[in-house]
Protein backbone atom coordinates (compact mmCIF):
# COMPACT_ATOMS: atom_id res chain seq x y z
CA UNK A 1 0.00 0.00 0.00
CA UNK A 2 1.29 3.26 -0.93
CA UNK A 3 -0.65 5.90 1.07
CA UNK A 4 -2.63 4.81 4.51
CA UNK A 5 -5.07 7.35 6.08
CA UNK A 6 -6.77 6.40 9.13
CA UNK A 7 -9.45 8.29 11.30
CA UNK A 8 -8.03 11.82 9.87
CA UNK A 9 -9.26 15.23 11.60
CA UNK A 10 -8.36 18.20 10.21
CA UNK A 11 -9.23 22.03 9.72
CA UNK A 12 -8.53 25.47 9.87
CA UNK A 13 -7.53 27.70 12.85
CA UNK A 14 -9.49 26.72 15.43
CA UNK A 15 -13.10 26.61 13.49
CA UNK A 16 -14.28 23.21 13.60
CA UNK A 17 -12.37 20.05 11.49
CA UNK A 18 -13.54 19.81 7.86
CA UNK A 19 -12.07 16.66 7.61
CA UNK A 20 -13.92 14.25 9.87
CA UNK A 21 -12.45 10.94 11.05
CA UNK A 22 -11.73 10.59 7.41
CA UNK A 23 -9.98 7.22 5.98
CA UNK A 24 -8.81 6.17 2.77
CA UNK A 25 -5.81 3.91 1.34
CA UNK A 26 -4.13 4.40 -2.27
CA UNK A 27 -2.28 1.11 -3.76
CA UNK A 28 1.06 1.72 -6.06
CA UNK A 29 0.37 2.26 -9.74
CA UNK A 30 -3.35 3.20 -10.01
CA UNK A 31 -4.55 6.22 -10.64
CA UNK A 32 -7.79 7.87 -8.40
CA UNK A 33 -10.24 10.68 -8.37
CA UNK A 34 -11.73 12.18 -5.42
CA UNK A 35 -15.51 13.49 -6.38
CA UNK A 36 -17.62 15.79 -4.04
CA UNK A 37 -19.55 18.53 -3.60
CA UNK A 38 -18.34 21.96 -3.09
CA UNK A 39 -16.53 22.58 0.00
CA UNK A 40 -16.83 18.43 1.05
CA UNK A 41 -12.96 18.93 1.93
CA UNK A 42 -11.52 17.62 -1.35
CA UNK A 43 -9.06 20.32 -1.12
CA UNK A 44 -8.31 20.17 2.76
CA UNK A 45 -7.73 16.30 2.02
CA UNK A 46 -4.73 17.17 -0.28
CA UNK A 47 -3.16 20.37 1.44
CA UNK A 48 -3.35 17.58 4.50
CA UNK A 49 -1.31 14.55 3.00
CA UNK A 50 1.01 17.17 1.76
CA UNK A 51 1.67 18.96 5.17
CA UNK A 52 0.04 22.19 4.62
CA UNK A 53 -2.52 21.87 6.79
CA UNK A 54 -1.50 19.27 9.91
CA UNK A 55 -4.33 17.12 10.92
CA UNK A 56 -5.40 17.53 14.43
CA UNK A 57 -6.17 13.80 14.82
CA UNK A 58 -5.51 10.25 12.94
CA UNK A 59 -2.70 8.79 10.87
CA UNK A 60 -0.76 9.04 7.90
CA UNK A 61 1.37 6.42 6.53
CA UNK A 62 3.19 7.05 3.36
CA UNK A 63 4.93 3.32 2.12
CA UNK A 64 4.54 2.26 5.62
CA UNK A 65 5.92 5.74 7.38
CA UNK A 66 4.25 7.31 9.39
CA UNK A 67 4.47 11.12 7.73
CA UNK A 68 1.59 13.25 9.76
CA UNK A 69 3.58 16.18 11.31
CA UNK A 70 6.46 16.35 8.84
CA UNK A 71 7.00 19.74 7.43
CA UNK A 72 6.01 20.38 3.74
CA UNK A 73 9.59 19.63 2.27
CA UNK A 74 9.99 16.94 4.27
CA UNK A 75 6.51 15.19 2.69
CA UNK A 76 8.21 16.39 -0.77
CA UNK A 77 10.92 14.51 -0.04
CA UNK A 78 9.76 11.49 0.59
CA UNK A 79 8.22 11.73 -2.60
CA UNK A 80 4.60 13.24 -2.80
CA UNK A 81 4.12 16.32 -4.90
CA UNK A 82 1.23 18.44 -4.57
CA UNK A 83 -0.43 20.85 -7.16
CA UNK A 84 -2.60 23.35 -5.52
CA UNK A 85 -6.27 24.62 -7.09
CA UNK A 86 -4.44 27.98 -7.60
CA UNK A 87 -1.88 26.29 -9.64
CA UNK A 88 0.68 27.82 -7.14
CA UNK A 89 3.67 29.17 -9.29
CA UNK A 90 5.98 32.02 -9.01
CA UNK A 91 4.67 34.44 -10.82
CA UNK A 92 7.55 37.18 -11.22
CA UNK A 93 9.97 34.29 -12.45
CA UNK A 94 10.62 32.70 -15.59
CA UNK A 95 9.24 29.73 -16.71
CA UNK A 96 12.60 28.27 -16.47
CA UNK A 97 13.53 29.92 -12.81
CA UNK A 98 9.86 27.91 -12.16
CA UNK A 99 11.27 24.59 -13.15
CA UNK A 100 14.52 25.17 -11.67
CA UNK A 101 12.83 26.12 -8.65
CA UNK A 102 10.72 22.32 -8.55
CA UNK A 103 14.51 21.12 -8.07
CA UNK A 104 14.52 23.03 -5.04
CA UNK A 105 15.36 20.04 -2.95
CA UNK A 106 17.98 18.84 -5.53
CA UNK A 107 21.52 19.82 -5.17
CA UNK A 108 23.45 17.77 -7.19
CA UNK A 109 23.34 20.51 -10.58
CA UNK A 110 24.13 17.49 -13.02
CA UNK A 111 21.11 15.90 -12.29
CA UNK A 112 18.85 18.84 -12.08
CA UNK A 113 20.00 19.70 -15.34
CA UNK A 114 19.08 16.25 -17.09
CA UNK A 115 15.41 16.57 -14.95
CA UNK A 116 15.27 20.05 -17.04
CA UNK A 117 16.52 18.91 -20.16
CA UNK A 118 13.74 15.72 -19.50
CA UNK A 119 10.74 18.16 -18.66
CA UNK A 120 11.67 20.14 -21.72
CA UNK A 121 11.56 16.99 -24.12
CA UNK A 122 8.14 16.44 -22.53
CA UNK A 123 6.72 20.19 -22.73
CA UNK A 124 8.25 21.71 -26.16
CA UNK A 125 6.14 24.68 -25.49
CA UNK A 126 7.64 25.35 -22.57
CA UNK A 127 11.16 25.28 -24.16
CA UNK A 128 9.45 27.81 -26.06
CA UNK A 129 8.94 30.07 -23.65
CA UNK A 130 11.84 29.26 -21.42
CA UNK A 131 12.16 32.72 -20.45
CA UNK A 132 8.84 34.20 -20.34
CA UNK A 133 7.49 35.18 -16.81
CA UNK A 134 5.26 32.85 -15.48
CA UNK A 135 2.34 35.55 -14.61
CA UNK A 136 2.33 36.07 -18.51
CA UNK A 137 1.35 32.53 -19.47
CA UNK A 138 -2.38 31.54 -20.44
CA UNK A 139 -4.24 29.32 -18.01
CA UNK A 140 -3.32 26.32 -19.98
CA UNK A 141 0.59 26.96 -20.32
CA UNK A 142 0.46 27.99 -16.78
CA UNK A 143 -1.47 24.42 -15.56
CA UNK A 144 1.04 22.66 -18.07
CA UNK A 145 3.96 24.37 -16.35
CA UNK A 146 2.40 23.74 -12.18
CA UNK A 147 1.85 19.93 -13.99
CA UNK A 148 5.72 19.87 -15.34
CA UNK A 149 7.28 21.35 -12.39
CA UNK A 150 6.69 18.82 -10.29
CA UNK A 151 8.37 16.32 -12.70
CA UNK A 152 11.79 17.66 -11.48
CA UNK A 153 11.16 16.05 -8.36
CA UNK A 154 9.60 12.32 -9.85
CA UNK A 155 7.62 11.43 -7.24
CA UNK A 156 6.14 8.17 -6.91
CA UNK A 157 2.27 9.79 -5.80
CA UNK A 158 1.25 12.98 -7.41
CA UNK A 159 -1.59 14.86 -5.65
CA UNK A 160 -3.74 17.28 -7.76
CA UNK A 161 -6.13 19.49 -7.03
CA UNK A 162 -9.16 20.61 -9.80
CA UNK A 163 -6.20 21.21 -12.83
CA UNK A 164 -9.26 21.39 -14.87
CA UNK A 165 -10.67 24.22 -13.60
CA UNK A 166 -11.26 27.25 -15.64
CA UNK A 167 -9.58 25.94 -19.11
CA UNK A 168 -11.11 25.61 -22.51
CA UNK A 169 -12.35 21.82 -23.60
CA UNK A 170 -9.56 21.50 -25.75
CA UNK A 171 -6.76 22.34 -23.18
CA UNK A 172 -8.51 20.16 -20.47
CA UNK A 173 -8.20 17.46 -23.35
CA UNK A 174 -4.35 17.94 -23.03
CA UNK A 175 -4.30 18.01 -19.14
CA UNK A 176 -5.40 14.35 -18.66
CA UNK A 177 -3.16 13.42 -21.51
CA UNK A 178 -0.30 14.69 -19.50
CA UNK A 179 -1.75 13.06 -16.32
CA UNK A 180 -2.30 9.67 -18.34
CA UNK A 181 1.71 10.04 -19.39
CA UNK A 182 2.68 10.56 -16.15
CA UNK A 183 0.77 7.20 -15.15
CA UNK A 184 2.87 5.65 -17.98
CA UNK A 185 6.09 7.07 -16.39
CA UNK A 186 5.05 4.96 -13.01
CA UNK A 187 3.34 7.97 -10.68
CA UNK A 188 0.60 7.05 -8.59
CA UNK A 189 -2.04 9.79 -9.34
CA UNK A 190 -4.50 11.08 -6.55
CA UNK A 191 -6.73 13.85 -8.71
CA UNK A 192 -9.60 15.96 -7.46
CA UNK A 193 -12.21 16.86 -10.14
CA UNK A 194 -14.93 18.44 -9.83
CA UNK A 195 -15.62 17.46 -13.73
CA UNK A 196 -16.74 14.17 -12.19
CA UNK A 197 -17.43 12.42 -15.73
CA UNK A 198 -14.32 13.42 -17.26
CA UNK A 199 -12.17 12.47 -13.97
CA UNK A 200 -13.91 8.99 -13.56
CA UNK A 201 -13.85 8.21 -17.02
CA UNK A 202 -9.89 8.70 -16.62
CA UNK A 203 -8.90 7.30 -13.77
CA UNK A 204 -9.55 3.84 -12.32
CA UNK A 205 -10.78 4.02 -8.76
CA UNK A 206 -13.02 6.55 -7.29
CA UNK A 207 -13.56 7.88 -4.07
CA UNK A 208 -16.99 9.99 -2.61
CA UNK A 209 -15.97 12.53 -0.93
CA UNK A 210 -18.94 14.46 1.51
CA UNK A 211 -18.96 16.70 4.73
CA UNK A 212 -15.79 15.33 5.49
CA UNK A 213 -15.60 11.69 5.33
CA UNK A 214 -15.90 8.93 2.43
CA UNK A 215 -19.20 8.14 1.68
CA UNK A 216 -18.50 5.71 -1.37
CA UNK A 217 -15.91 4.16 -3.06
CA UNK A 218 -14.96 1.51 -6.45
CA UNK A 219 -13.99 1.19 -9.34
CA UNK A 220 -14.31 4.58 -11.18
CA UNK A 221 -16.62 3.02 -14.27
CA UNK A 222 -18.80 1.69 -11.32
CA UNK A 223 -19.37 5.11 -9.53
CA UNK A 224 -20.60 6.44 -13.27
CA UNK A 225 -23.07 3.68 -13.37
CA UNK A 226 -24.42 3.62 -10.22
CA UNK A 227 -27.87 4.95 -10.09
CA UNK A 228 -27.77 5.54 -5.93
CA UNK A 229 -24.29 7.88 -6.36
CA UNK A 230 -25.52 9.20 -9.62
CA UNK A 231 -28.72 10.42 -7.61
CA UNK A 232 -27.18 11.46 -4.46
CA UNK A 233 -23.54 12.97 -5.51
CA UNK A 234 -23.58 12.65 -9.51
CA UNK A 235 -26.42 14.31 -10.39
CA UNK A 236 -25.60 17.58 -9.71
CA UNK A 237 -21.74 17.21 -10.45
CA UNK A 238 -22.44 14.81 -13.77
CA UNK A 239 -24.62 17.81 -14.98
CA UNK A 240 -21.99 20.06 -14.70
CA UNK A 241 -19.19 18.15 -16.18
CA UNK A 242 -21.62 17.83 -19.46
CA UNK A 243 -22.43 20.74 -20.07
CA UNK B 1 21.59 76.96 -2.12
CA UNK B 2 21.54 76.15 -6.21
CA UNK B 3 20.09 73.35 -7.50
CA UNK B 4 22.55 71.19 -8.20
CA UNK B 5 23.67 71.71 -4.10
CA UNK B 6 20.11 70.28 -3.21
CA UNK B 7 20.30 67.85 -5.31
CA UNK B 8 23.72 66.30 -4.06
CA UNK B 9 22.72 66.46 -0.49
CA UNK B 10 18.84 64.83 -1.44
CA UNK B 11 20.82 61.94 -3.36
CA UNK B 12 23.16 61.37 -0.54
CA UNK B 13 20.14 61.14 2.13
CA UNK B 14 18.17 58.80 -0.13
CA UNK B 15 20.91 56.38 -0.41
CA UNK B 16 20.42 56.33 3.49
CA UNK B 17 16.47 56.19 4.12
CA UNK B 18 17.08 53.22 1.20
CA UNK B 19 19.26 50.78 3.47
CA UNK B 20 16.92 51.73 6.56
CA UNK B 21 13.92 51.04 4.75
CA UNK B 22 15.14 47.87 2.92
CA UNK B 23 15.02 44.86 6.33
CA UNK B 24 11.67 46.82 6.71
CA UNK B 25 10.10 45.99 3.33
CA UNK B 26 12.15 42.50 2.91
CA UNK B 27 10.49 41.31 6.17
CA UNK B 28 6.80 42.90 5.25
CA UNK B 29 7.40 40.73 1.51
CA UNK B 30 8.20 37.45 2.93
CA UNK B 31 6.13 37.50 6.38
CA UNK B 32 3.65 39.83 5.67
CA UNK B 33 4.72 41.59 8.91
CA UNK B 34 4.85 45.20 9.37
CA UNK B 35 7.71 45.76 11.74
CA UNK B 36 6.73 49.10 13.94
CA UNK B 37 9.66 47.89 15.79
CA UNK B 38 12.16 48.51 12.66
CA UNK B 39 13.26 51.85 13.60
CA UNK B 40 14.04 51.59 16.68
CA UNK B 41 16.66 48.59 16.26
CA UNK B 42 17.97 51.24 14.24
CA UNK B 43 18.47 53.30 17.36
CA UNK B 44 20.03 50.23 18.94
CA UNK B 45 22.60 50.16 15.80
CA UNK B 46 23.43 53.72 16.60
CA UNK B 47 23.57 53.55 19.97
CA UNK B 48 26.16 50.69 19.13
CA UNK B 49 28.29 51.83 16.82
CA UNK B 50 28.45 55.40 19.64
CA UNK B 51 29.52 52.87 22.26
CA UNK B 52 32.63 50.84 19.64
CA UNK B 53 33.66 54.45 18.91
CA UNK B 54 33.51 56.09 22.94
CA UNK B 55 34.48 52.92 24.29
CA UNK B 56 36.53 51.05 22.10
CA UNK B 57 37.66 53.63 19.83
CA UNK B 58 36.61 51.60 16.58
CA UNK B 59 35.18 53.72 13.42
CA UNK B 60 31.39 53.02 12.96
CA UNK B 61 33.09 51.24 9.34
CA UNK B 62 35.15 49.05 11.69
CA UNK B 63 31.94 48.66 13.92
CA UNK B 64 29.79 47.87 11.11
CA UNK B 65 31.64 44.69 10.61
CA UNK B 66 30.73 43.38 14.31
CA UNK B 67 27.46 45.55 14.62
CA UNK B 68 25.62 43.44 11.35
CA UNK B 69 26.48 39.54 12.44
CA UNK B 70 25.42 40.53 15.94
CA UNK B 71 22.08 42.00 14.72
CA UNK B 72 21.70 38.74 12.24
CA UNK B 73 22.15 36.28 15.17
CA UNK B 74 19.84 39.08 17.74
CA UNK B 75 16.99 38.60 14.61
CA UNK B 76 16.84 35.10 14.15
CA UNK B 77 16.36 34.28 18.08
CA UNK B 78 13.91 37.33 18.36
CA UNK B 79 11.86 35.33 15.20
CA UNK B 80 12.13 32.19 17.19
CA UNK B 81 11.01 33.68 20.75
CA UNK B 82 8.25 35.30 19.30
CA UNK B 83 6.76 34.19 16.02
CA UNK B 84 6.25 30.57 16.10
CA UNK B 85 3.75 30.77 19.07
CA UNK B 86 1.24 33.10 16.61
CA UNK B 87 1.99 31.65 13.25
CA UNK B 88 -1.01 30.27 11.19
CA UNK B 89 -3.31 32.60 13.80
CA UNK B 90 -6.26 34.17 11.91
CA UNK B 91 -5.20 37.11 13.72
CA UNK B 92 -1.64 37.18 12.50
CA UNK B 93 -1.77 40.68 11.06
CA UNK B 94 -2.94 42.13 14.04
CA UNK B 95 -1.26 40.60 16.36
CA UNK B 96 2.25 41.05 14.73
CA UNK B 97 1.20 44.93 14.56
CA UNK B 98 0.00 44.91 17.67
CA UNK B 99 3.19 42.99 19.21
CA UNK B 100 6.01 44.86 16.71
CA UNK B 101 4.63 48.39 18.50
CA UNK B 102 5.44 46.84 21.96
CA UNK B 103 8.53 46.16 20.83
CA UNK B 104 9.18 49.27 20.02
CA UNK B 105 8.39 50.86 23.35
CA UNK B 106 10.43 48.04 25.19
CA UNK B 107 13.12 49.23 23.51
CA UNK B 108 12.92 52.97 23.78
CA UNK B 109 12.22 52.73 27.25
CA UNK B 110 15.54 50.52 27.71
CA UNK B 111 17.47 52.64 26.23
CA UNK B 112 16.03 55.68 27.92
CA UNK B 113 16.50 53.99 31.12
CA UNK B 114 20.08 53.01 30.85
CA UNK B 115 21.40 55.68 28.23
CA UNK B 116 19.31 58.49 29.49
CA UNK B 117 17.85 60.86 26.38
CA UNK B 118 20.53 62.70 25.92
CA UNK B 119 21.30 63.38 22.40
CA UNK B 120 24.28 62.46 20.89
CA UNK B 121 26.18 61.34 17.67
CA UNK B 122 29.33 59.81 16.45
CA UNK B 123 31.88 62.12 15.67
CA UNK B 124 34.79 60.59 13.66
CA UNK B 125 37.37 62.81 11.82
CA UNK B 126 35.36 62.83 8.50
CA UNK B 127 31.51 63.72 10.05
CA UNK B 128 32.54 67.70 10.06
CA UNK B 129 34.70 67.61 6.71
CA UNK B 130 33.51 68.02 2.91
CA UNK B 131 34.90 67.69 -0.16
CA UNK B 132 34.37 71.14 -2.82
CA UNK B 133 33.98 70.36 -6.22
CA UNK B 134 33.55 73.88 -7.94
CA UNK B 135 30.06 75.08 -7.00
CA UNK B 136 29.44 72.22 -4.38
CA UNK B 137 30.19 70.45 -1.70
CA UNK B 138 29.68 66.87 -0.62
CA UNK B 139 29.88 66.14 2.95
CA UNK B 140 32.53 63.15 3.17
CA UNK B 141 30.00 61.70 5.90
CA UNK B 142 26.72 61.86 3.99
CA UNK B 143 29.01 60.36 0.80
CA UNK B 144 30.25 57.61 2.99
CA UNK B 145 27.26 56.84 4.58
CA UNK B 146 25.53 56.30 0.88
CA UNK B 147 28.03 54.93 -0.71
CA UNK B 148 28.15 51.95 1.70
CA UNK B 149 24.29 51.76 1.98
CA UNK B 150 24.44 51.47 -2.02
CA UNK B 151 26.57 48.70 -1.68
CA UNK B 152 25.07 46.73 0.93
CA UNK B 153 22.11 47.06 -1.37
CA UNK B 154 23.57 45.66 -4.25
CA UNK B 155 25.22 42.86 -1.94
CA UNK B 156 21.43 42.63 -0.77
CA UNK B 157 19.86 41.95 -4.84
CA UNK B 158 23.29 39.95 -5.53
CA UNK B 159 22.34 37.47 -3.11
CA UNK B 160 18.69 37.55 -3.72
CA UNK B 161 19.08 36.79 -7.36
CA UNK B 162 21.54 34.24 -7.05
CA UNK B 163 21.50 31.97 -4.20
CA UNK B 164 19.93 28.97 -3.26
CA UNK B 165 18.60 31.01 0.06
CA UNK B 166 18.03 33.78 -2.19
CA UNK B 167 15.69 32.35 -4.41
CA UNK B 168 13.67 30.77 -1.60
CA UNK B 169 13.10 33.60 0.00
CA UNK B 170 12.09 35.12 -3.53
CA UNK B 171 10.05 32.79 -4.11
CA UNK B 172 8.25 33.09 -0.58
CA UNK B 173 7.54 36.17 -1.44
CA UNK B 174 6.06 35.80 -4.39
CA UNK B 175 3.41 32.61 -3.30
CA UNK B 176 4.34 31.31 0.11
CA UNK B 177 2.18 28.45 -0.53
CA UNK B 178 4.08 27.39 -3.73
CA UNK B 179 6.95 27.95 -1.71
CA UNK B 180 6.01 25.14 0.37
CA UNK B 181 5.13 22.99 -2.09
CA UNK B 182 8.37 22.45 -3.89
CA UNK B 183 9.69 22.06 -0.37
CA UNK B 184 11.00 25.51 0.88
CA UNK B 185 11.28 25.49 4.48
CA UNK B 186 9.19 28.43 4.95
CA UNK B 187 9.81 28.80 8.89
CA UNK B 188 13.73 28.68 8.35
CA UNK B 189 13.10 31.11 5.54
CA UNK B 190 10.93 33.43 7.94
CA UNK B 191 13.89 33.05 10.07
CA UNK B 192 16.42 33.90 8.24
CA UNK B 193 15.00 36.92 6.45
CA UNK B 194 14.32 38.42 9.93
CA UNK B 195 17.81 38.00 10.59
CA UNK B 196 18.69 39.97 7.51
CA UNK B 197 15.84 42.32 8.35
CA UNK B 198 17.81 42.75 11.47
CA UNK B 199 21.15 43.09 10.08
CA UNK B 200 20.20 45.85 7.89
CA UNK B 201 18.41 47.62 10.62
CA UNK B 202 21.87 47.34 12.51
CA UNK B 203 24.09 48.83 9.27
CA UNK B 204 21.37 51.69 8.80
CA UNK B 205 22.18 52.08 12.31
CA UNK B 206 25.98 52.28 12.59
CA UNK B 207 25.40 54.58 9.12
CA UNK B 208 23.06 57.18 11.15
CA UNK B 209 25.20 57.34 14.09
CA UNK B 210 27.61 60.19 12.18
CA UNK B 211 24.89 62.02 10.50
CA UNK B 212 22.67 62.40 12.58
CA UNK B 213 22.03 62.86 16.46
CA UNK B 214 19.69 60.49 18.36
CA UNK B 215 17.93 59.62 21.40
CA UNK B 216 15.54 56.85 22.13
CA UNK B 217 12.75 58.45 20.84
CA UNK B 218 14.30 59.53 17.64
CA UNK B 219 12.71 56.13 16.44
CA UNK B 220 9.17 57.17 15.87
CA UNK B 221 10.02 59.84 13.62
CA UNK B 222 11.97 57.57 11.38
CA UNK B 223 9.39 54.54 10.98
CA UNK B 224 7.02 57.79 9.81
CA UNK B 225 9.18 58.69 7.25
CA UNK B 226 10.09 54.78 6.09
CA UNK B 227 6.47 53.59 5.92
CA UNK B 228 5.67 56.26 3.57
CA UNK B 229 8.91 55.80 1.72
CA UNK B 230 7.92 52.43 1.53
CA UNK B 231 4.07 52.75 1.04
CA UNK B 232 5.23 54.80 -2.08
CA UNK B 233 7.13 52.23 -3.45
CA UNK B 234 4.98 49.13 -2.96
CA UNK B 235 4.53 47.45 0.09
CA UNK B 236 7.19 44.45 -0.19
CA UNK B 237 9.23 45.48 -3.36
CA UNK B 238 12.75 46.33 -2.50
CA UNK B 239 13.15 48.17 -5.93
CA UNK B 240 9.99 50.13 -4.89
CA UNK B 241 11.85 51.17 -1.46
CA UNK B 242 14.94 52.35 -3.38
CA UNK B 243 12.90 54.58 -5.78
CA UNK B 244 10.89 55.72 -3.00
CA UNK B 245 13.33 56.68 -0.45
CA UNK B 246 15.63 58.00 -3.34
CA UNK B 247 12.46 60.17 -4.69
CA UNK B 248 11.08 61.76 -1.53
CA UNK B 249 14.56 62.17 0.10
CA UNK B 250 15.42 64.66 -2.79
CA UNK B 251 11.85 66.19 -2.71
CA UNK B 252 12.12 66.91 1.13
CA UNK B 253 15.60 68.40 0.92
CA UNK B 254 14.22 71.00 -1.56
CA UNK B 255 11.01 71.56 0.08
CA UNK B 256 13.72 71.89 3.30
CA UNK B 257 15.70 74.44 1.22
CA UNK B 258 12.77 77.19 -0.54
CA UNK B 259 10.06 76.40 2.24
CA UNK B 260 11.84 76.12 5.52
CA UNK B 261 13.60 72.45 7.06
CA UNK B 262 10.66 72.45 9.81
CA UNK B 263 8.32 71.37 6.06
CA UNK B 264 10.48 68.64 5.19
CA UNK B 265 8.96 65.45 7.25
CA UNK B 266 5.35 66.75 5.53
CA UNK B 267 6.69 65.81 1.90
CA UNK B 268 6.54 62.03 3.16
CA UNK B 269 3.37 62.12 4.92
CA UNK B 270 2.00 64.22 1.59
CA UNK B 271 3.39 61.84 -0.15
CA UNK B 272 1.76 58.78 1.49
CA UNK B 273 -1.39 60.36 1.52
CA UNK B 274 -1.50 60.64 -2.04
CA UNK B 275 -0.71 57.39 -3.02
CA UNK B 276 -3.14 56.18 -0.87
CA UNK B 277 -5.63 57.85 -2.61
CA UNK B 278 -4.54 57.38 -6.06
CA UNK B 279 -2.71 53.85 -6.02
CA UNK B 280 -2.71 52.63 -3.41
CA UNK B 281 -0.53 49.46 -3.81
CA UNK B 282 2.02 51.78 -4.74
CA UNK B 283 4.76 52.23 -7.69
CA UNK B 284 6.15 48.62 -7.74
CA UNK B 285 4.26 46.93 -5.42
CA UNK B 286 1.33 44.03 -5.77
CA UNK B 287 -2.44 43.44 -5.07
CA UNK B 288 -1.76 42.27 -1.85
CA UNK B 289 -4.33 39.18 -1.17
CA UNK B 290 -5.21 37.58 1.82
N1 LIG C 1 -8.10 28.56 4.16
C1 LIG C 1 -9.26 28.25 4.77
N2 LIG C 1 -9.57 28.81 5.94
C2 LIG C 1 -10.73 28.49 6.57
N3 LIG C 1 -11.65 27.63 6.08
C3 LIG C 1 -11.40 27.05 4.90
C4 LIG C 1 -10.18 27.33 4.17
N4 LIG C 1 -10.19 26.60 3.04
C5 LIG C 1 -11.35 25.91 3.05
N5 LIG C 1 -12.07 26.18 4.16
C6 LIG C 1 -13.37 25.58 4.51
O1 LIG C 1 -13.24 24.20 4.53
C7 LIG C 1 -14.35 23.56 3.94
C8 LIG C 1 -13.90 22.59 2.86
O2 LIG C 1 -13.18 23.30 1.86
P1 LIG C 1 -12.40 22.59 0.70
O3 LIG C 1 -11.55 21.53 1.27
O4 LIG C 1 -11.72 23.66 -0.07
O5 LIG C 1 -13.59 21.94 -0.14
P2 LIG C 1 -13.59 21.39 -1.62
O6 LIG C 1 -12.21 21.43 -2.15
O7 LIG C 1 -14.14 20.00 -1.49
O8 LIG C 1 -14.54 22.26 -2.39
C9 LIG C 1 -15.25 24.66 3.40
O9 LIG C 1 -16.33 24.82 4.28
C10 LIG C 1 -14.39 25.89 3.43
O10 LIG C 1 -15.15 27.03 3.77
MG1 LIG D 1 -11.33 22.52 -3.69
Amino acid sequence: MLLDIQNVEAGYGSAPPVLRGLSLQVEDNRSYCVIGPNGAGKSTLLKTIVGILRPRRGTIRFQGESIEGLRPDEILQKGICFVPQDRSLFPEMTVQENLRMGGFLIRDRRLLRERLDRVYELFPILRDRTNQVAGTLSGGQQQMLALARTLMIEPKLLCVDEPSLGLAPGIVDQVFETLTEFRKQGMTVLLVEQNAVRGLSWADWGFVLDLGALRFEGPADGILENPQIRELYLGRLAARGEE
Amino acid sequence: MNELQVLILGLLLGGVYALMASGLTLLFGVMRVVNLAHAAFIVVGAYGAYFAFELLGLDPFVALGLIMPAFFLLGMGLYRLLFPRIEGSPRFGEMTVLMTFGLALIIEGLLAFYFTGIFRSVDPPYATQAFILGPVFVPRAQLYASLTSVVLLMGLWAFLRMTRTGYAIRATMQNRVAAQVVGVNVRRISTVSFGIGMALAGAAGTLVSFIFTFFPARHWQWIAILLALIVLGGMGSLKGAVVGAVVLAVASSFVSDRIGPTWAPMTFFAALFVTLMVRPRGLFGKEIDR
